[in-house]
């Protein structure tokens, strides 16, 4: 196994030079550049060029493009071209943040899954399933920007039960305030994550529940509640464990749309501004970060699978 | 087998790591709804929170040229002198400004006894400083003070007075010295080799009415009051620019009172009714307008036509929702310049002139394409506007909706621009020289392509012209002339809208004004 993980890793070096090379690319064929979103009319031409020699954008494409992979392989993330700050030191600030937020999110997104999940499951086709199928497709097709402001609407404004904007009320840094600024995003988060999980534990609840070993058990007579407990929740559950992989990309993108509705400090504000701007390092940066998530997270999925499942093998036997 | 149980520990461990940050996560379902939060209208609390759209591009003097950064630096560090809407100079940290007979100096002396706010006095060695800083092109913001290829010089008289020698007689040289160049204090920054960067270190000694004390990027930047400012203490001891970006969450704090403070468009007004709000609407001497671009529309009849076709108070009336936000603008100078004049062709809609005018240039069946800021609904309303009333005239009109970046940079393509016509706005200030960044062929915002000889003319005439009714005349002239050639259709100057806490007063005397929101935010008052 130490081989296989060995070999995947591999594989993450030139899947995230593609990446990289492909965003930059893209980056350069957008219809204007990081000066032109910050230039105003009163600057004379000599100023403009002036600005866009100190940034480094009068040099071709690939010459760009290399000096930043060389810092990068130096491990240095470069600066913002728009505020000249170190994309690490910001980076280093605003990832604590979010993972705050999607933490507590996910993870609550996910026991309400499993709980509604089963219920729904074991009473497929009833009347309870199909309220828990249908209130899940509506959460999935409810936009979470849209969601958020009506939860602004109703408790921020109409009930002002909690303070609307950021994670701390200015020059105050108790838990107190960190949890109230918390509770309207934490549940725009927890709705937006929750339906999609809901959906996977009902399915394959349904699909467990056909299968002959359910036939089997009912044959030596186990009661539904037996069967549910001791072998379907088992197997339904165990799959689930792989999300914790799966789901790693969203300590850092997770709630990108939330948080600037909220103005909460996180990467979701500093990503959009950034790209709005086409500041490349820093859009570089996040993208690097999250994609090296995504191969990492479906990396540890498989090999969580392997580990709750030996029937599972992770290598084609060497026969 | 080692690997297997160190990766069930890795996966253990991160559940507990995971079930650890999720236990704030449910305590918070009991919140204290008696925790105080500050009441709509409600009692003082020492803090004036006003939003702001993002972080400053640049908190450093010598080269800050965006919104918010010239606002967190209005409110740091001061000037010599004010330019005032209505073109007179307002001194400052200056106690009198006298232009020299010849008009190759201008000297200025200092009020006695401004210190800066860690207690050392402001002197003429700072001024010098902070110019000749500003004056070296590569720190990024040194165009008002040159005149052709040769800086405006600071020079030391004595602790309180500088002298600054022209290279030769600008018009417009008093202005541009007064204009945004706030003092920064020599025996803090003297160390400094480098002042392309955007932000000095420390960035906390000013001369304004606040100091800045914390700035949390992404979050808030956090002031409190200089005690040692010249113009008084600030009214209210601290003042905090807090960062949100999306207007709809804006506007909720502010009905709740989380915030006091928010630029609103016009839409958002109706919904703020009912809260404890008021509204300032003030011109900023922006002009929004419709450019042509002139090598895409080369004959001078059609760009005429096209103007002859479009009705200014439909499309302002239609962006801005109401009369109180707007003004219509004629000319190139917004209306509230003394420069502007409203004697020129100002292309009253007549849709059967527009048709003969099409078919004098045999351009009858005109396709134009139109670009724009997408996601700015008052230019969105305004195409859709133009595409309908160009209809009227025969001339058929497609949208490309684009970010504004995106819109300058094709526009700059000239002839083999994908856009004819785009919709764009400036604030350029009192000055009308500065305009000739936009008119003058070749100039470096000159977006429509344009160059006439005789504009040029105008320009060189009306800089190097001292007398005041004799500018004027040369300017209205300019004016017609641009307004003849047609290049540029002049739409509105679109007000913009301060919505208050009614708990804060003084907003009048902290005078609202372009960009910097408020000339001096020491002047506001919690009632």
């Amino acid at each position: 196994m130490a081989l296989y993980i060995g070999r995947r890793l591999l594989q993450v070096i030139p899947m995230l030079l593609l990446i990289s090379l492909v965003v930059f690319l893209m980056i350069q064929a957008a219809p204007y550049d990081v000066v032109d979103s910050i230039t105003t009319p009163n600057m004379s031409a000599e100023t403009i060029e002036i600005i866009r020699q100190r940034y480094g954008l009068d040099d071709p494409v690939l010459v760009q493009y290399f000096r930043w992979l060389g810092n990068v392989l130096q491990g240095d993330l470069g600066y913002s071209l728009v505020s000249q700050y170190s994309i690490s030191a910001d980076l280093a600030a605003k990832i604590p943040n979010t993972v705050i937020l999607v933490v507590p999110a996910y993870l609550t997104a996910l026991a309400l899954a499993i709980g509604l999940g089963l219920w729904a499951g074991a009473n497929h086709g009833r009347r309870i399933d199909r309220f828990i199928d249908g209130a899940s497709a509506i959460g999935l097709a409810t936009p979470p920007f849209w969601f958020a402001l009506l939860v602004i609407y109703l408790f921020g404004y109409y009930l002002n039960w909690f303070p609307i904007i950021g994670m701390h009320t200015v020059g105050q840094d108790d838990l107190i305030d960190l949890l109230r600024h918390f509770v309207m995003p934490y549940l725009v988060l927890t709705v937006a994550f929750a339906p999609e999980l809901l959906r996977y534990v009902r399915s394959s609840t349904v699909s467990q529940l056909r299968e002959d070993y359910v036939l089997v058990q009912r044959a030596f007579g186990a009661s539904r509640a037996e069967i549910f407990r001791n072998h379907v929740s088992r197997n339904v559950l165990l799959p689930i464990v792989t999300q914790i992989g799966v789901a790693l990309p969203l300590l850092v993108t997770g709630a990108i749309i939330t948080e600037t509705i909220f103005g909460w400090p996180g990467v979701g504000p500093y990503f959009l501004t950034a790209t709005k701007s086409l500041d490349y390092p820093v859009i570089l940066a996040i993208l690097l970060l999250s994609a090296t998530l995504v191969i990492v997270g479906n990396l540890i999925a498989d090999i969580l699978y392997v580990l709750v499942d030996p029937r599972v093998r992770l290598e084609r036997s060497r026969s | 087998m080692s690997l297997r149980t160190t990766a069930l520990v890795v996966a253990a461990s991160a559940l507990v790591l995971a079930g650890c940050a999720a236990a704030p996560g449910a305590t918070s379902q009991a919140p204290d709804p008696t925790s105080s939060q500050t009441a709509p209208g409600g009692a003082a609390t020492g803090t004036f929170t006003y939003v702001i759209a993002s972080d400053p591009t640049s908190l450093n003097p010598i080269n800050t040229s965006d919104r918010w950064g010239l606002t967190t630096t209005n409110i740091v560090y001061s000037p010599l002198a004010r330019v005032e809407a209505d073109g007179t100079v307002v001194n400052e940290l200056a106690e009198s400004i006298e232009p020299a007979e010849d008009g190759l100096s201008v000297t200025v002396k200092l009020k006695e006894g401004i210190v800066w706010s860690d207690g050392e006095p402001l002197t003429a060695d700072d001024v010098v400083f902070t110019y000749t800083n500003k004056a070296v092109k590569e720190n990024g913001n040194a165009d008002l003070l040159w005149i052709g290829d040769k800086p405006i010089q600071a020079v030391k008289v004595d602790d309180l007075t500088v002298r600054f020698e022209l290279p030769s007689f600008s018009a417009a040289a008093l202005s541009n010295i007064a204009t945004e160049t706030y003092i920064i204090p020599e025996h803090v920054y003297s160390g400094v080799t480098d002042f392309s960067v955007a932000e000095l270190d420390p960035i906390a000694v000013g001369s304004g009415p606040y100091k800045l004390v914390e700035y949390k990027r992404g979050e808030y930047l956090r002031f409190e009051a200089n005690e040692s400012f010249y113009g008084g203490k600030p009214a209210i001891a601290n003042l905090t620019l807090q960062i949100v970006a999306n207007a709809d969450t804006v506007k909720a704090a502010l009905q709740t009172g989380e915030v006091d403070a928010s630029f609103v468009t016009p839409a958002q007004i109706a919904d703020l009714t009912g809260s404890p709000i008021d509204v300032h609407a003030y011109p900023e001497g922006r002009v929004a307008y419709l450019g042509v671009v002139a090598p895409k529309v080369k004959d001078v009849k059609a760009r005429q036509a096209i103007f002859f076709a479009l009705n200014r108070d439909d499309l302002n009336k239609a962006a801005y929702l109401s009369e109180e936000y707007f003004q219509n603008a004629y000319s190139i100078l917004p209306p509230s310049n003394p420069f502007a004049t409203t004697e020129l062709e100002s292309y009253a809609q007549d849709v059967e002139k527009s048709k003969q005018l099409l078919t004098e240039a045999g351009a009858a069946g005109l396709k134009l394409t139109l670009g724009y800021a997408g996601a700015d609904p008052a230019q969105t309303v305004q195409a859709t506007l133009i595409q309908q009333q160009l209809a009227a005239a025969g001339i058929t009109v497609e949208l490309a909706g684009v970010e504004p970046g995106a819109v300058y940079s094709e526009i700059e393509k000239g002839a083999d621009s994908a856009y004819d016509l785009f919709l764009g706005g400036y604030i350029m200030g009192i000055e009308p020289d500065a305009y000739s960044l936009l008119f003058r062929t070749g100039a470096s915002a000159n977006y429509f392509g344009y160059g006439n000889p005789a504009t040029d003319a105008l320009f060189d005439k009306g800089i190097t012209t001292a007398d005041l009714a004799e500018r004027k005349a040369i300017y209205a002239d300019l004016q017609r002339q641009i307004a003849d050639d047609a290049v540029f259709f002049p739409i509105a100057d679109n007000l913009k809208i301060l919505a208050v806490n009614q708990r804060i007063g003084g907003v009048e005397d902290a005078k609202p004004a372009p960009i910097y929101t408020l000339e001096n935010f020491g002047k506001l008052t919690e009632k």
